[in-house]
Protein backbone atom coordinates (compact mmCIF):
# COMPACT_ATOMS: atom_id res chain seq x y z
CA UNK A 1 0.00 0.00 0.00
CA UNK A 2 1.08 3.55 -0.52
CA UNK A 3 3.01 2.60 -3.64
CA UNK A 4 2.07 5.02 -6.39
CA UNK A 5 0.69 3.29 -9.48
CA UNK A 6 1.30 4.95 -12.78
CA UNK A 7 -1.41 5.28 -15.42
CA UNK A 8 0.09 2.61 -17.66
CA UNK A 9 -0.03 0.12 -14.76
CA UNK A 10 -3.53 1.16 -13.68
CA UNK A 11 -4.80 0.86 -17.25
CA UNK A 12 -2.64 -2.11 -18.36
CA UNK A 13 -1.88 -0.10 -21.47
CA UNK A 14 1.69 0.41 -22.59
CA UNK A 15 2.93 4.00 -22.51
CA UNK A 16 -0.36 5.33 -21.12
CA UNK A 17 -0.03 8.89 -19.90
CA UNK A 18 -2.26 11.87 -19.20
CA UNK A 19 -3.42 13.62 -22.35
CA UNK A 20 -4.03 17.33 -22.75
CA UNK A 21 -7.61 16.87 -23.92
CA UNK A 22 -8.49 15.02 -20.71
CA UNK A 23 -6.67 17.62 -18.62
CA UNK A 24 -8.76 20.30 -20.34
CA UNK A 25 -11.98 18.51 -19.37
CA UNK A 26 -10.77 18.26 -15.77
CA UNK A 27 -9.92 21.95 -15.60
CA UNK A 28 -13.55 22.80 -16.34
CA UNK A 29 -14.70 20.61 -13.45
CA UNK A 30 -12.15 22.09 -11.07
CA UNK A 31 -13.51 25.56 -11.83
CA UNK A 32 -17.14 24.45 -11.51
CA UNK A 33 -19.23 26.06 -8.77
CA UNK A 34 -21.27 23.87 -6.48
CA UNK A 35 -24.32 26.04 -5.95
CA UNK A 36 -26.47 23.49 -4.17
CA UNK A 37 -25.88 23.02 -0.45
CA UNK A 38 -26.63 19.31 -0.75
CA UNK A 39 -23.39 17.76 -1.93
CA UNK A 40 -24.03 14.32 -0.55
CA UNK A 41 -22.91 11.89 -3.23
CA UNK A 42 -24.07 8.92 -1.20
CA UNK A 43 -27.48 9.56 -2.74
CA UNK A 44 -26.30 8.17 -6.05
CA UNK A 45 -28.47 8.64 -9.10
CA UNK A 46 -29.39 5.60 -11.17
CA UNK A 47 -28.33 3.03 -8.62
CA UNK A 48 -30.22 0.47 -6.58
CA UNK A 49 -30.37 1.11 -2.85
CA UNK A 50 -29.06 -1.63 -0.58
CA UNK A 51 -32.56 -2.28 0.78
CA UNK A 52 -33.80 -3.02 -2.74
CA UNK A 53 -31.05 -5.44 -3.69
CA UNK A 54 -32.23 -8.99 -4.17
CA UNK A 55 -30.27 -11.84 -2.67
CA UNK A 56 -27.67 -13.53 -4.82
CA UNK A 57 -28.87 -16.67 -6.50
CA UNK A 58 -27.05 -19.37 -8.40
CA UNK A 59 -28.62 -20.08 -11.79
CA UNK A 60 -27.01 -22.79 -13.86
CA UNK A 61 -26.13 -21.92 -17.44
CA UNK A 62 -27.73 -23.87 -20.25
CA UNK A 63 -25.62 -26.39 -22.13
CA UNK A 64 -25.49 -24.18 -25.22
CA UNK A 65 -24.30 -21.26 -23.06
CA UNK A 66 -21.57 -23.39 -21.45
CA UNK A 67 -20.42 -24.59 -24.86
CA UNK A 68 -20.23 -21.03 -26.19
CA UNK A 69 -18.25 -19.93 -23.13
CA UNK A 70 -15.78 -22.76 -23.81
CA UNK A 71 -15.68 -21.83 -27.51
CA UNK A 72 -14.67 -18.32 -26.47
CA UNK A 73 -11.70 -19.47 -24.37
CA UNK A 74 -8.56 -17.85 -25.79
CA UNK A 75 -6.67 -21.06 -24.94
CA UNK A 76 -8.42 -24.34 -24.18
CA UNK A 77 -7.40 -27.89 -23.32
CA UNK A 78 -9.86 -30.74 -22.77
CA UNK A 79 -12.70 -28.24 -22.29
CA UNK A 80 -10.78 -26.41 -19.57
CA UNK A 81 -9.56 -22.83 -19.77
CA UNK A 82 -5.79 -22.61 -19.94
CA UNK A 83 -4.82 -19.59 -17.86
CA UNK A 84 -1.69 -17.54 -18.39
CA UNK A 85 1.14 -17.83 -15.88
CA UNK A 86 0.10 -16.88 -12.35
CA UNK A 87 1.56 -13.79 -10.72
CA UNK A 88 4.79 -14.73 -9.01
CA UNK A 89 5.33 -11.51 -7.05
CA UNK B 1 -50.15 4.25 -42.92
CA UNK B 2 -46.87 5.68 -41.58
CA UNK B 3 -45.87 2.57 -39.66
CA UNK B 4 -43.54 0.38 -41.73
CA UNK B 5 -44.10 -2.44 -39.24
CA UNK B 6 -47.88 -2.36 -39.72
CA UNK B 7 -47.53 -2.07 -43.51
CA UNK B 8 -45.20 -5.08 -43.68
CA UNK B 9 -47.39 -7.06 -41.29
CA UNK B 10 -50.34 -6.47 -43.58
CA UNK B 11 -48.35 -7.59 -46.62
CA UNK B 12 -47.26 -10.76 -44.83
CA UNK B 13 -50.73 -11.81 -43.68
CA UNK B 14 -52.21 -10.97 -47.11
CA UNK B 15 -49.46 -13.12 -48.66
CA UNK B 16 -48.37 -10.22 -50.88
CA UNK B 17 -44.79 -11.10 -49.91
CA UNK B 18 -43.27 -14.11 -48.20
CA UNK B 19 -41.21 -13.56 -45.08
CA UNK B 20 -38.22 -15.27 -46.71
CA UNK B 21 -38.39 -12.88 -49.69
CA UNK B 22 -38.77 -9.89 -47.40
CA UNK B 23 -35.77 -10.88 -45.28
CA UNK B 24 -33.69 -11.89 -48.30
CA UNK B 25 -34.29 -8.51 -49.94
CA UNK B 26 -32.94 -6.73 -46.85
CA UNK B 27 -29.97 -9.10 -46.60
CA UNK B 28 -29.12 -8.45 -50.25
CA UNK B 29 -29.33 -4.70 -49.73
CA UNK B 30 -26.94 -4.96 -46.79
CA UNK B 31 -24.51 -7.16 -48.73
CA UNK B 32 -24.36 -4.80 -51.71
CA UNK B 33 -24.19 -1.62 -49.60
CA UNK B 34 -20.93 0.33 -49.22
CA UNK B 35 -22.12 2.39 -46.25
CA UNK B 36 -20.15 0.15 -43.80
CA UNK B 37 -23.21 -0.38 -41.63
CA UNK B 38 -22.77 -4.09 -41.02
CA UNK B 39 -20.21 -5.93 -38.89
CA UNK B 40 -21.92 -9.31 -39.34
CA UNK B 41 -24.84 -10.15 -41.62
CA UNK B 42 -26.95 -12.89 -40.03
CA UNK B 43 -27.90 -14.61 -43.27
CA UNK B 44 -28.67 -18.22 -42.25
CA UNK B 45 -29.94 -17.22 -38.81
CA UNK B 46 -32.47 -14.79 -40.32
CA UNK B 47 -33.59 -17.03 -43.19
CA UNK B 48 -34.26 -19.93 -40.79
CA UNK B 49 -36.51 -17.71 -38.69
CA UNK B 50 -38.24 -16.35 -41.80
CA UNK B 51 -39.04 -19.87 -43.00
CA UNK B 52 -40.80 -20.58 -39.69
CA UNK B 53 -42.94 -17.47 -40.11
CA UNK B 54 -43.89 -18.50 -43.66
CA UNK B 55 -44.86 -21.95 -42.38
CA UNK B 56 -47.15 -20.40 -39.77
CA UNK B 57 -48.80 -18.18 -42.37
CA UNK B 58 -49.20 -21.12 -44.76
CA UNK B 59 -50.84 -23.11 -41.96
CA UNK B 60 -53.33 -20.32 -41.36
CA UNK B 61 -51.93 -19.45 -37.95
CA UNK B 62 -52.13 -15.91 -36.60
CA UNK B 63 -48.87 -14.01 -36.47
CA UNK B 64 -47.96 -11.17 -34.11
CA UNK B 65 -47.45 -7.62 -35.34
CA UNK B 66 -43.65 -7.92 -35.10
CA UNK B 67 -43.50 -11.49 -36.40
CA UNK B 68 -41.26 -11.69 -39.46
CA UNK B 69 -40.19 -8.03 -39.29
CA UNK B 70 -36.44 -7.67 -40.04
CA UNK B 71 -34.44 -5.51 -37.65
CA UNK B 72 -30.86 -4.52 -36.88
CA UNK B 73 -28.89 -4.81 -33.67
CA UNK B 74 -26.02 -2.52 -32.70
CA UNK B 75 -22.96 -4.71 -32.29
CA UNK B 76 -22.76 -4.16 -28.56
CA UNK B 77 -25.72 -6.43 -27.77
CA UNK B 78 -25.38 -10.14 -27.18
CA UNK B 79 -27.38 -12.47 -29.41
CA UNK B 80 -26.70 -16.08 -28.53
CA UNK B 81 -24.43 -17.90 -30.98
CA UNK B 82 -23.60 -14.81 -33.07
CA UNK B 83 -20.49 -12.65 -33.03
CA UNK B 84 -20.57 -9.54 -30.83
CA UNK B 85 -17.46 -7.47 -31.40
CA UNK B 86 -18.29 -3.99 -30.06
CA UNK B 87 -16.54 -2.96 -33.31
CA UNK B 88 -13.21 -3.90 -31.74
CA UNK B 89 -10.32 -6.21 -32.66
CA UNK B 90 -10.50 -7.45 -29.09
CA UNK B 91 -13.85 -9.20 -29.54
CA UNK B 92 -13.90 -9.75 -33.29
CA UNK B 93 -14.28 -13.51 -32.82
CA UNK B 94 -16.30 -13.42 -29.60
CA UNK B 95 -19.55 -15.36 -29.77
CA UNK B 96 -22.42 -14.30 -27.53
CA UNK B 97 -23.11 -17.02 -24.96
CA UNK B 98 -26.59 -15.63 -24.24
CA UNK B 99 -29.03 -13.03 -25.54
CA UNK B 100 -29.67 -9.53 -24.19
CA UNK B 101 -33.09 -9.16 -22.55
CA UNK B 102 -34.23 -6.37 -24.90
CA UNK B 103 -33.30 -8.42 -27.98
CA UNK B 104 -34.86 -11.57 -26.50
CA UNK B 105 -38.16 -9.72 -26.07
CA UNK B 106 -38.11 -8.81 -29.76
CA UNK B 107 -37.27 -12.41 -30.67
CA UNK B 108 -40.14 -13.60 -28.47
CA UNK B 109 -42.43 -11.23 -30.38
CA UNK B 110 -41.23 -12.83 -33.62
CA UNK B 111 -39.03 -10.05 -35.02
CA UNK B 112 -36.01 -11.25 -37.01
CA UNK B 113 -32.49 -9.87 -36.39
CA UNK B 114 -30.66 -9.67 -39.71
CA UNK B 115 -27.48 -7.72 -38.93
CA UNK B 116 -25.05 -6.81 -36.16
CA UNK B 117 -24.44 -3.13 -36.85
CA UNK B 118 -21.25 -1.10 -37.03
CA UNK B 119 -20.75 1.51 -34.31
CA UNK B 120 -18.01 3.32 -32.43
CA UNK B 121 -15.94 0.75 -30.58
CA UNK B 122 -17.53 0.06 -27.16
CA UNK B 123 -19.72 3.12 -27.81
CA UNK B 124 -16.68 5.40 -27.61
CA UNK B 125 -17.40 8.06 -30.19
CA UNK B 126 -19.85 10.44 -31.79
CA UNK B 127 -19.25 9.69 -35.46
CA UNK B 128 -18.93 5.89 -35.96
CA UNK B 129 -15.38 6.39 -37.18
CA UNK B 130 -13.81 4.78 -34.11
CA UNK B 131 -14.41 1.27 -35.44
CA UNK B 132 -12.23 -1.48 -36.86
CA UNK B 133 -14.87 -2.17 -39.55
CA UNK B 134 -14.39 1.17 -41.36
CA UNK B 135 -16.18 4.49 -40.86
CA UNK B 136 -19.95 4.35 -41.36
CA UNK B 137 -21.12 6.72 -44.10
CA UNK B 138 -24.04 9.09 -43.65
CA UNK B 139 -27.27 7.96 -45.33
CA UNK B 140 -27.95 11.39 -46.86
CA UNK B 141 -24.38 12.32 -47.86
CA UNK B 142 -21.76 9.53 -47.84
CA UNK B 143 -18.92 12.05 -47.52
CA UNK B 144 -20.25 12.91 -44.06
CA UNK B 145 -20.20 10.94 -40.81
CA UNK B 146 -23.11 8.77 -39.72
CA UNK B 147 -22.98 10.08 -36.18
CA UNK B 148 -22.38 7.85 -33.24
CA UNK B 149 -22.02 5.73 -31.58
CA UNK B 150 -25.09 3.93 -33.07
CA UNK B 151 -24.20 5.13 -36.60
CA UNK B 152 -24.68 1.81 -38.43
CA UNK B 153 -28.12 1.42 -36.85
CA UNK B 154 -29.32 4.89 -37.86
CA UNK B 155 -28.04 4.54 -41.43
CA UNK B 156 -29.62 1.10 -41.85
CA UNK B 157 -33.00 2.52 -40.83
CA UNK B 158 -32.60 5.61 -43.02
CA UNK B 159 -31.66 3.47 -46.04
CA UNK B 160 -34.48 1.02 -45.23
CA UNK B 161 -32.01 -1.86 -44.92
CA UNK B 162 -33.72 -2.62 -41.59
CA UNK B 163 -37.31 -1.84 -40.60
CA UNK B 164 -36.00 -0.65 -37.24
CA UNK B 165 -32.78 -0.98 -35.31
CA UNK B 166 -31.81 -1.19 -31.68
CA UNK B 167 -29.20 1.35 -30.65
CA UNK B 168 -27.58 2.15 -27.34
CA UNK B 169 -27.39 5.65 -25.86
CA UNK B 170 -24.95 6.65 -23.12
CA UNK B 171 -24.47 10.36 -23.88
CA UNK B 172 -26.41 10.81 -27.13
CA UNK B 173 -25.50 7.71 -29.12
CA UNK B 174 -29.04 7.07 -30.37
CA UNK B 175 -30.30 10.66 -30.58
CA UNK B 176 -27.36 12.17 -32.47
CA UNK B 177 -27.03 9.58 -35.27
CA UNK B 178 -30.83 9.58 -35.62
CA UNK B 179 -30.63 13.35 -36.14
CA UNK B 180 -27.71 13.04 -38.55
CA UNK B 181 -29.63 10.55 -40.72
CA UNK B 182 -33.12 12.02 -40.55
CA UNK B 183 -34.88 9.29 -38.57
CA UNK B 184 -36.44 8.97 -35.10
CA UNK B 185 -34.32 7.83 -32.17
CA UNK B 186 -35.47 7.42 -28.58
CA UNK B 187 -33.43 7.30 -25.39
CA UNK B 188 -36.01 6.19 -22.81
CA UNK B 189 -35.93 6.98 -19.12
CA UNK B 190 -32.94 5.24 -17.54
CA UNK B 191 -34.12 1.79 -16.45
CA UNK B 192 -37.23 1.56 -18.65
CA UNK B 193 -35.52 -1.11 -20.77
CA UNK B 194 -33.19 -3.72 -19.27
CA UNK B 195 -29.47 -3.31 -19.95
CA UNK B 196 -28.78 -7.02 -19.42
CA UNK B 197 -26.71 -8.25 -22.35
CA UNK B 198 -25.63 -4.78 -23.46
CA UNK B 199 -21.86 -4.42 -23.22
CA UNK B 200 -21.45 -1.77 -20.55
CA UNK B 201 -19.87 1.58 -21.40
CA UNK B 202 -21.01 3.86 -18.56
CA UNK B 203 -23.48 1.82 -16.55
CA UNK B 204 -25.15 4.77 -14.83
CA UNK B 205 -26.27 6.35 -18.12
CA UNK B 206 -26.37 3.42 -20.59
CA UNK B 207 -29.83 3.09 -22.18
CA UNK B 208 -31.34 0.75 -24.77
CA UNK B 209 -33.59 2.36 -27.37
CA UNK B 210 -35.21 2.10 -30.80
CA UNK B 211 -34.32 3.88 -34.03
CA UNK B 212 -37.12 3.91 -36.62
CA UNK B 213 -38.61 5.81 -39.54
CA UNK B 214 -41.84 6.70 -37.76
CA UNK B 215 -43.23 7.53 -34.34
CA UNK B 216 -45.56 4.54 -34.59
CA UNK B 217 -42.70 2.09 -35.11
CA UNK B 218 -40.70 3.72 -32.32
CA UNK B 219 -43.67 3.24 -29.99
CA UNK B 220 -44.24 -0.41 -30.98
CA UNK B 221 -40.62 -1.34 -30.41
CA UNK B 222 -40.35 0.64 -27.17
CA UNK B 223 -43.42 -1.06 -25.72
CA UNK B 224 -42.08 -4.48 -26.70
CA UNK B 225 -38.70 -4.01 -25.01
CA UNK B 226 -39.75 -2.09 -21.87
CA UNK B 227 -40.23 -3.65 -18.46
CA UNK B 228 -38.61 -4.80 -15.26
CA UNK B 229 -35.98 -7.50 -15.63
CA UNK B 230 -34.77 -9.83 -12.92
CA UNK B 231 -31.27 -9.52 -14.41
CA UNK B 232 -31.09 -5.70 -14.28
CA UNK B 233 -32.03 -4.34 -10.90
CA UNK B 234 -32.10 -0.75 -12.15
CA UNK B 235 -34.97 -1.63 -14.52
CA UNK B 236 -38.57 -0.85 -13.62
CA UNK B 237 -42.11 -1.74 -14.69
CA UNK B 238 -43.95 0.81 -16.76
CA UNK B 239 -47.19 1.36 -18.61
CA UNK B 240 -46.98 1.05 -22.39
CA UNK B 241 -47.11 4.25 -24.43
CA UNK B 242 -50.65 4.25 -25.86
CA UNK B 243 -51.69 4.77 -29.49
CA UNK B 244 -53.58 7.85 -28.32
CA UNK B 245 -50.32 9.37 -27.11
CA UNK B 246 -49.35 9.75 -30.73
CA UNK B 247 -52.67 10.83 -32.19
CA UNK B 248 -53.96 13.15 -29.44
CA UNK B 249 -53.42 16.88 -29.86
CA UNK B 250 -50.92 18.80 -27.78
CA UNK B 251 -53.13 21.04 -25.65
CA UNK B 252 -53.05 24.75 -26.45
CA UNK B 253 -51.12 26.58 -23.78
CA UNK B 254 -48.80 23.64 -23.08
CA UNK B 255 -45.72 24.98 -21.34
CA UNK B 256 -42.67 24.32 -23.49
CA UNK B 257 -39.22 25.25 -22.26
CA UNK B 258 -35.87 25.70 -23.93
CA UNK B 259 -32.40 26.40 -22.60
CA UNK B 260 -31.41 29.95 -23.45
CA UNK B 261 -27.68 29.30 -23.27
CA UNK B 262 -27.91 26.51 -25.86
CA UNK B 263 -29.42 28.92 -28.37
CA UNK B 264 -27.50 32.07 -27.43
CA UNK B 265 -24.17 30.23 -27.47
CA UNK B 266 -21.46 31.41 -29.86
CA UNK B 267 -20.79 27.75 -30.68
CA UNK B 268 -24.15 27.15 -32.36
CA UNK B 269 -24.25 27.37 -36.15
CA UNK B 270 -26.43 30.12 -37.68
CA UNK B 271 -28.51 27.51 -39.58
CA UNK B 272 -29.30 25.44 -36.48
CA UNK B 273 -30.10 28.59 -34.50
CA UNK B 274 -32.41 29.91 -37.21
CA UNK B 275 -34.17 26.55 -37.50
CA UNK B 276 -34.73 26.44 -33.75
CA UNK B 277 -36.02 30.02 -33.54
CA UNK B 278 -38.35 29.42 -36.46
CA UNK B 279 -39.77 26.38 -34.66
CA UNK B 280 -40.30 28.36 -31.46
CA UNK B 281 -42.08 31.12 -33.41
CA UNK B 282 -44.45 28.58 -34.94
CA UNK B 283 -45.18 27.02 -31.56
CA UNK B 284 -46.02 30.46 -30.17
CA UNK B 285 -48.31 31.06 -33.13
CA UNK B 286 -50.05 27.76 -32.31
CA UNK B 287 -50.81 29.04 -28.82
CA UNK B 288 -48.12 27.23 -26.86
CA UNK B 289 -46.54 28.96 -23.87
CA UNK B 290 -42.81 29.22 -24.47
CA UNK B 291 -40.62 29.51 -21.37
CA UNK B 292 -36.89 30.26 -21.69
CA UNK B 293 -34.88 28.47 -18.99
CA UNK B 294 -31.42 28.86 -17.51
CA UNK B 295 -29.09 25.88 -17.60
CA UNK B 296 -25.54 24.77 -17.00
CA UNK B 297 -22.77 25.87 -19.30
CA UNK B 298 -22.28 23.40 -22.18
CA UNK B 299 -18.58 22.93 -21.36
CA UNK B 300 -19.51 22.00 -17.81
CA UNK B 301 -22.06 19.43 -19.00
CA UNK B 302 -19.57 17.86 -21.39
CA UNK B 303 -16.77 17.77 -18.81
CA UNK B 304 -18.98 16.32 -16.08
CA UNK B 305 -20.34 13.67 -18.41
CA UNK B 306 -16.97 12.64 -19.79
CA UNK B 307 -15.25 12.51 -16.41
CA UNK B 308 -17.92 10.14 -15.10
CA UNK B 309 -18.32 8.13 -18.31
CA UNK B 310 -14.57 7.61 -18.60
CA UNK B 311 -14.33 6.53 -14.96
CA UNK B 312 -17.10 4.00 -15.52
CA UNK B 313 -15.69 2.67 -18.78
CA UNK B 314 -12.24 2.26 -17.25
CA UNK B 315 -13.87 0.03 -14.62
CA UNK B 316 -16.16 -1.81 -17.03
CA UNK B 317 -13.43 -2.60 -19.56
CA UNK B 318 -10.94 -3.73 -16.91
CA UNK B 319 -12.45 -7.20 -17.37
CA UNK B 320 -11.09 -7.35 -20.91
CA UNK B 321 -7.61 -8.75 -20.34
CA UNK B 322 -7.57 -11.81 -22.60
CA UNK B 323 -7.97 -14.29 -19.76
CA UNK B 324 -11.45 -15.70 -20.28
CA UNK B 325 -12.47 -14.54 -23.76
CA UNK B 326 -11.40 -12.27 -26.58
CA UNK B 327 -7.89 -12.01 -27.93
CA UNK B 328 -4.98 -13.09 -25.71
CA UNK B 329 -1.43 -11.98 -26.44
CA UNK B 330 1.39 -13.49 -24.41
CA UNK B 331 4.18 -11.63 -22.67
CA UNK B 332 7.12 -12.52 -20.43
CA UNK B 333 4.77 -12.53 -17.43
CA UNK B 334 1.06 -12.18 -16.72
CA UNK B 335 1.10 -8.39 -16.33
CA UNK B 336 2.93 -7.89 -19.58
CA UNK B 337 0.49 -10.26 -21.27
CA UNK B 338 -2.42 -8.10 -20.08
CA UNK B 339 -0.65 -4.98 -21.19
CA UNK B 340 0.20 -6.22 -24.70
CA UNK B 341 -3.30 -7.64 -25.13
CA UNK B 342 -4.99 -4.36 -24.20
CA UNK B 343 -2.50 -2.10 -25.98
CA UNK B 344 -2.80 -3.93 -29.28
CA UNK B 345 -6.53 -4.62 -29.35
CA UNK B 346 -8.24 -1.45 -28.14
CA UNK B 347 -8.55 1.51 -30.51
CA UNK B 348 -6.76 4.79 -29.75
CA UNK B 349 -10.00 6.49 -28.62
CA UNK B 350 -10.94 3.60 -26.34
CA UNK B 351 -7.48 3.70 -24.79
CA UNK B 352 -7.78 7.47 -24.34
CA UNK B 353 -11.04 6.97 -22.42
CA UNK B 354 -9.73 4.11 -20.27
CA UNK B 355 -6.62 6.09 -19.36
CA UNK B 356 -8.72 9.22 -18.75
CA UNK B 357 -11.01 7.20 -16.49
CA UNK B 358 -8.13 5.86 -14.46
CA UNK B 359 -6.79 9.39 -14.23
CA UNK B 360 -10.15 10.50 -12.78
CA UNK B 361 -10.16 7.67 -10.27
CA UNK B 362 -6.53 7.87 -9.25
CA UNK B 363 -5.30 9.22 -5.97
CA UNK B 364 -5.58 12.99 -5.74
CA UNK B 365 -7.93 13.31 -8.67
CA UNK B 366 -10.75 11.23 -7.22
CA UNK B 367 -11.78 13.96 -4.75
CA UNK B 368 -11.03 16.90 -6.97
CA UNK B 369 -12.54 15.49 -10.16
CA UNK B 370 -14.64 12.38 -9.66
CA UNK B 371 -16.46 13.35 -6.48
CA UNK B 372 -16.98 16.88 -7.72
CA UNK B 373 -18.34 15.58 -11.01
CA UNK B 374 -20.80 13.42 -9.05
CA UNK B 375 -21.89 16.50 -7.09
CA UNK B 376 -22.31 18.46 -10.29
CA UNK B 377 -24.39 15.62 -11.68
CA UNK B 378 -26.66 15.84 -8.67
CA UNK B 379 -27.07 19.54 -9.24
CA UNK B 380 -27.92 18.96 -12.88
CA UNK B 381 -30.49 16.36 -11.89
CA UNK B 382 -31.98 18.67 -9.27
CA UNK B 383 -32.12 21.45 -11.86
CA UNK B 384 -34.17 19.17 -14.16
CA UNK B 385 -36.57 18.38 -11.29
CA UNK B 386 -37.21 22.09 -10.84
CA UNK B 387 -37.49 22.77 -14.59
CA UNK B 388 -40.12 20.10 -15.09
CA UNK B 389 -42.25 21.71 -12.39
CA UNK B 390 -42.42 24.74 -14.70
CA UNK B 391 -42.72 23.08 -18.12
CA UNK B 392 -44.06 19.86 -19.63
CA UNK B 393 -41.43 19.59 -22.35
CA UNK B 394 -37.99 20.96 -23.08
CA UNK B 395 -36.99 21.40 -26.72
CA UNK B 396 -33.41 21.71 -27.91
CA UNK B 397 -31.30 21.12 -30.98
CA UNK B 398 -29.66 17.69 -31.06
CA UNK B 399 -26.27 19.18 -31.90
CA UNK B 400 -24.89 22.72 -32.09
CA UNK B 401 -23.51 22.18 -35.58
CA UNK B 402 -24.42 20.49 -38.86
CA UNK B 403 -23.15 17.00 -39.77
CA UNK B 404 -19.33 16.99 -40.16
CA UNK B 405 -17.31 15.39 -42.95
CA UNK B 406 -15.67 12.00 -42.38
CA UNK B 407 -12.11 12.32 -41.14
CA UNK B 408 -12.28 15.36 -38.87
CA UNK B 409 -13.57 13.99 -35.55
CA UNK B 410 -10.84 11.58 -34.50
CA UNK B 411 -8.15 14.16 -35.25
CA UNK B 412 -9.66 16.52 -32.70
CA UNK B 413 -11.23 14.65 -29.76
CA UNK B 414 -12.28 17.84 -27.96
CA UNK B 415 -14.39 18.93 -30.93
CA UNK B 416 -16.02 15.50 -30.90
CA UNK B 417 -16.72 15.72 -27.16
CA UNK B 418 -18.20 19.21 -27.52
CA UNK B 419 -20.52 18.00 -30.30
CA UNK B 420 -22.31 16.09 -27.51
CA UNK B 421 -23.00 19.30 -25.57
CA UNK B 422 -26.79 19.22 -26.08
CA UNK B 423 -27.33 15.50 -25.41
CA UNK B 424 -25.16 14.59 -22.41
CA UNK B 425 -27.06 16.66 -19.84
CA UNK B 426 -30.27 14.68 -20.37
CA UNK B 427 -28.26 11.46 -20.03
CA UNK B 428 -26.87 12.59 -16.68
CA UNK B 429 -30.45 13.29 -15.58
CA UNK B 430 -31.70 9.89 -16.79
CA UNK B 431 -34.51 11.65 -18.69
CA UNK B 432 -36.48 10.35 -21.68
CA UNK B 433 -35.47 12.17 -24.85
CA UNK B 434 -36.63 11.71 -28.43
CA UNK B 435 -34.92 12.92 -31.57
CA UNK B 436 -37.42 13.81 -34.28
CA UNK B 437 -36.10 14.57 -37.79
CA UNK B 438 -37.70 18.00 -37.87
CA UNK B 439 -36.94 21.74 -37.75
CA UNK B 440 -33.12 21.56 -38.02
CA UNK B 441 -30.58 19.67 -40.12
CA UNK B 442 -29.71 17.43 -37.18
CA UNK B 443 -33.24 17.26 -35.79
CA UNK B 444 -35.00 18.42 -32.66
CA UNK B 445 -34.60 16.88 -29.24
CA UNK B 446 -37.77 16.56 -27.17
CA UNK B 447 -37.26 15.89 -23.47
CA UNK B 448 -39.70 15.27 -20.62
CA UNK B 449 -39.55 14.39 -16.93
CA UNK B 450 -38.63 10.82 -15.98
CA UNK B 451 -41.15 8.18 -17.08
CA UNK B 452 -43.11 10.70 -19.19
CA UNK B 453 -42.37 9.11 -22.57
CA UNK B 454 -45.97 9.53 -23.74
CA UNK B 455 -45.77 13.31 -24.07
CA UNK B 456 -42.65 12.99 -26.24
CA UNK B 457 -44.76 11.18 -28.84
CA UNK B 458 -47.62 13.70 -28.57
CA UNK B 459 -45.23 16.60 -28.98
CA UNK B 460 -43.32 15.01 -31.88
CA UNK B 461 -46.55 14.32 -33.74
CA UNK B 462 -47.67 17.90 -33.15
CA UNK B 463 -44.35 19.28 -34.41
CA UNK B 464 -44.60 17.05 -37.48
CA UNK B 465 -47.93 18.65 -38.31
CA UNK B 466 -47.06 22.29 -37.71
CA UNK B 467 -43.50 22.49 -39.07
Amino acid sequence: MGKEMTLDVLSSIKGAEASQVIEDLFEVIKKGHLTDGNNNIAHTINAVTIDDLRADEVINSSEIERNLIIENFPNEKNNFLVVPKVIEE
Amino acid sequence: MSSSIKALHKKLINKEVSCVDLVQEKLDQLKSSDYNTDNYILNDYAINLAKKVDTKIANGETINLLEGIPFGVKDVYLLQGTYSSASSDFLKKYKSPYTATAIQKLLDAGAIPIVKENCDSFGHGSSSENTVFGAVKNALDPSKVAGGSSGGSAVNVAKNFTTFSIGGDTGGSIRQPAGYNNVYGLKPTYGKISRFGLMAYASSTDCVGPIAQSLEDTQIVLNTMAGKDYRDQTSFSSEPVSDESITSALAKGTKIGYYKNFIESEAISPEIKAGFENMIAKLKAEGMEIIPLDFFDANMLVSTYYALAMAETASNLARLDGTNYGVRETGKDLKEGYSITRSENFTAETKRRIVGGNQVLSQGHSEEIYNKAQQLRQQISHHFDEDFKKVAIVLSPVTPNPVPKIGNNLKDPMTMYLSDAYTVGFSLGGLPTLTAPLAMETGVQITAAKKQEAILFTCANFLKQVL
